[in-house]
């Protein structure tokens, strides 16, 4: 699959991406020449095994892991020709995190963990709005430690569209959750789509595939 | 949200971590503080000590008969200016404090009841400080002009409030302000009476003379006899030095001690204080771990992040060094008063030190953070977001 040339609706290029690891001297090819693309707008799902290299893509397309070859072209511009200071600044406003593991400041309320990522002033404002929303207003002064896996994996996902994000990386984000949890986030993922937001998820379960208008298989590293 | 509403919710959040360093600096800036103010307290004491109880060296003309020295009106003068000569001499270390005397038996000294008196009057020229040697308080026993202080014996045969009168060699006689009645115990001043130099060199007809030179805080520490000795008489052949030993030579001798122990003990315990703080910032850093991914993949910086850290560090500090000053001096207070009886009174807060404690500790602390902020700054955020 050849993805170099840019398209006006392209939002990422992956393009011909590698990543290895070496570990107790052997050598693992997490990522293996993946190449595709992803337009603005879009909701896709990668799917595969786990090590099949679903979060290795993940982290690499945020900025947080660099590829030991290839590009990662954000509306064309290679992000790890970035220098530090600009690749922060493209993970804070282009990008939304949403992890398995929550990943909350456990010394921050459920709104100043929200709060956390706001910059604008219509940011903070909102914050109270999708905290309605998802159930979560009676919530805002707990701890993450006071807070139900499902309450907290709301609270992440909030933090990680509340600055109006174009891109929303999402990896396993129902992994912990019970199948009523996970259809309430799934719910919100789809909402933040239907807003105009593009969305990447990871995610072994095949039925996050149904949400989505395009899926991507992986396994041993490559593109099936 | 700013970085220092973070830094207080994270120290509050984790508060015995938070205390334990808190603790640290704390002990190192009080046992700091402590030290300093009880070394300055020891070194007044010595001074005191010294100028009570006796003084290192005099120096006096080499044909002085110092057998009779205190019972005689005639011993060997010398003038005042060699006093001056000898501060201002690059070449004249040995000594940092210079008072020129001029001391005499005063023969028929007649009181108010008309009562006939021998005493012993000593005329003080105001301290000289050798001026290529640091700055000290004057340790010297200045007597304003005009005025006399006299000493217990003769004061019981003054009434109070009246002035103290001496003929003069002039045949006239001279009236003084007596602005202290020395408590018994001073040795020979008990029987004396102490003048302004330029008073007293009046009343004998003696103007620009003196007979003895105390010299205060030797330097010479070893052999400082022979050191002084031949740095006096390289300048005056003349003047010949004689020490007089002391309780206030053991006394400094126990401060210089002091000094040594106090220079060993407060870098030890700041460095082991700030090895413990390092410890626990490293340990604090790996406890974040994920928190720092966070950060990371939020978009935060290298510089928000590493801030995380080292104000942190700079408001226990801070907070510590502040505690750590006012708790040193309270016990240097406390314990000082104690050790050091003359000057007991005196001991306070060393207000001197205070800005540089605050400075410094803050600083030291950041500095024992720095390690782990850089580390902090290299955690691999994808790894630690990703473990389940």
């Amino acid at each position: 699959m050849k993805a170099n040339t840019l398209k006006n609706n392209d939002m990422l290029t992956i393009n011909n991406v590698t990543k290895t690891y070496t570990k107790h001297g052997m050598t693992f090819k997490a990522l293996d020449g993946i190449t595709f693309r992803v337009e603005k707008g879009d909701f896709t799902v990668v799917v595969g095994p786990s090590g099949s290299g679903k979060s290795t893509l993940l982290h690499t397309i945020g900025g947080l892991i660099r590829p030991g070859s290839g590009q990662v072209l954000f509306k064309g511009t290679d992000i790890y020709k970035l220098n530090d200071d600009a690749l922060n600044n493209y993970r804070k406003k282009n990008v939304g995190f949403v992890f398995q593991q929550f990943h909350l400041v456990p010394w921050l309320t459920v709104y100043e963990n929200v709060r956390l990522v706001c910059q604008a002033t219509s940011c903070i404002k909102a914050i109270n709005d999708y905290f309605d929303k998802s159930g979560l207003l009676p919530l805002r002064n707990k701890y993450p430690s006071e807070l139900s896996v499902g309450e907290k994996q709301r609270t992440a996902f909030i933090r990680a569209i509340i600055s109006n994000p174009e891109l929303l990386l999402a990896d396993e984000p129902t992994g912990n959750l019970d199948p009523q949890n996970a259809a309430i986030l799934m719910d919100m993922t789809r909402d933040f789509h239907k807003a105009g937001g593009t969305v990447l998820l990871v995610s072994h379960n095949p039925e996050t595939s149904t949400y989505a208008g395009k899926r991507i298989i992986l396994g041993s590293g490559k593109i099936l | 949200m700013n970085l220092f509403v973070l830094v207080i919710k994270e120290i509050v959040y984790r508060k015995i971590s938070s205390l334990i360093i808190l603790l640290t600096v704390l002990t190192a800036s009080a046992v700091s503080v402590t030290i300093f103010t009880l070394s300055k307290a020891s070194e007044n004491e010595t001074r005191k000590i010294m100028r009570e109880q006796g003084l290192n060296l005099y120096i006096f003309p080499k044909n002085t008969n110092l057998i009779d020295f205190y019972s005689v009106n005639n011993t060997p003068s010398f003038p005042e200016s060699c006093v001056d000569s000898l501060a201002n001499s690059r070449t004249f270390d040995a000594v940092r404090h210079l008072t020129g005397i001029l001391q005499l038996r005063y023969s028929d000294w007649t009181d108010p009841n008309g009562s006939l008196h021998q005493i012993v009057v000593a005329g003080y020229k105001d301290e000289a400080m050798q001026r290529f040697l640091s700055k000290q308080e004057t340790m010297g026993f200045n007597v304003p002009a005009g005025t006399v202080r006299v000493g217990a014996l003769l004061a019981k045969n003054i009434p109070e409030g009246d002035p103290f009168v001496i003929q003069g060699a002039d045949g006239k006689p001279h009236r003084f302000h007596i602005s202290e009645r020395l408590t018994e115990g001073k040795g020979i001043l008990d029987q004396g009476v102490a003048f302004n130099l330029a008073d007293l060199q009046k009343v004998l007809g003696m103007e620009g003379q003196i007979n003895k030179i105390e010299a205060l805080g030797c330097v010479c520490h070893d052999g400082r006899i022979n050191n002084a000795r031949k740095q006096v008489q390289a300048i005056f052949p003349d003047l010949e030095v004689t020490e007089i030993t002391s309780i206030a030579d053991a006394r400094e001798n126990q401060r210089l001690m002091m000094n040594k122990y106090g220079a060993f003990l407060i870098p030890f315990i700041v460095l082991s204080a700030l090895l413990i703080s390092a410890f626990l910032f490293y340990s604090n850093v790996l406890h974040r771990k994920p928190e720092i991914g966070l950060m990371k993949a939020l978009g935060k910086s290298h510089l928000f992040i590493t801030g995380l850290f080292l104000l942190k560090a700079f408001l226990l500090g801070i907070t510590g060094s502040l505690a750590g000053f006012f708790a040193g001096s309270w016990m240097a207070g406390y314990f000082g008063k104690k050790i050091f009886l003359f000057t007991a009174g005196d001991i306070g807060t060393t207000w001197s030190i205070f800005g540089f404690t605050l400075l410094a500790f803050p600083l030291l602390w950041m500095l024992s953070a720095w390690i782990p902020a850089l580390l902090a700054t290299q955690v691999d955020a994808a790894e630690t977001l990703s473990q389940e």
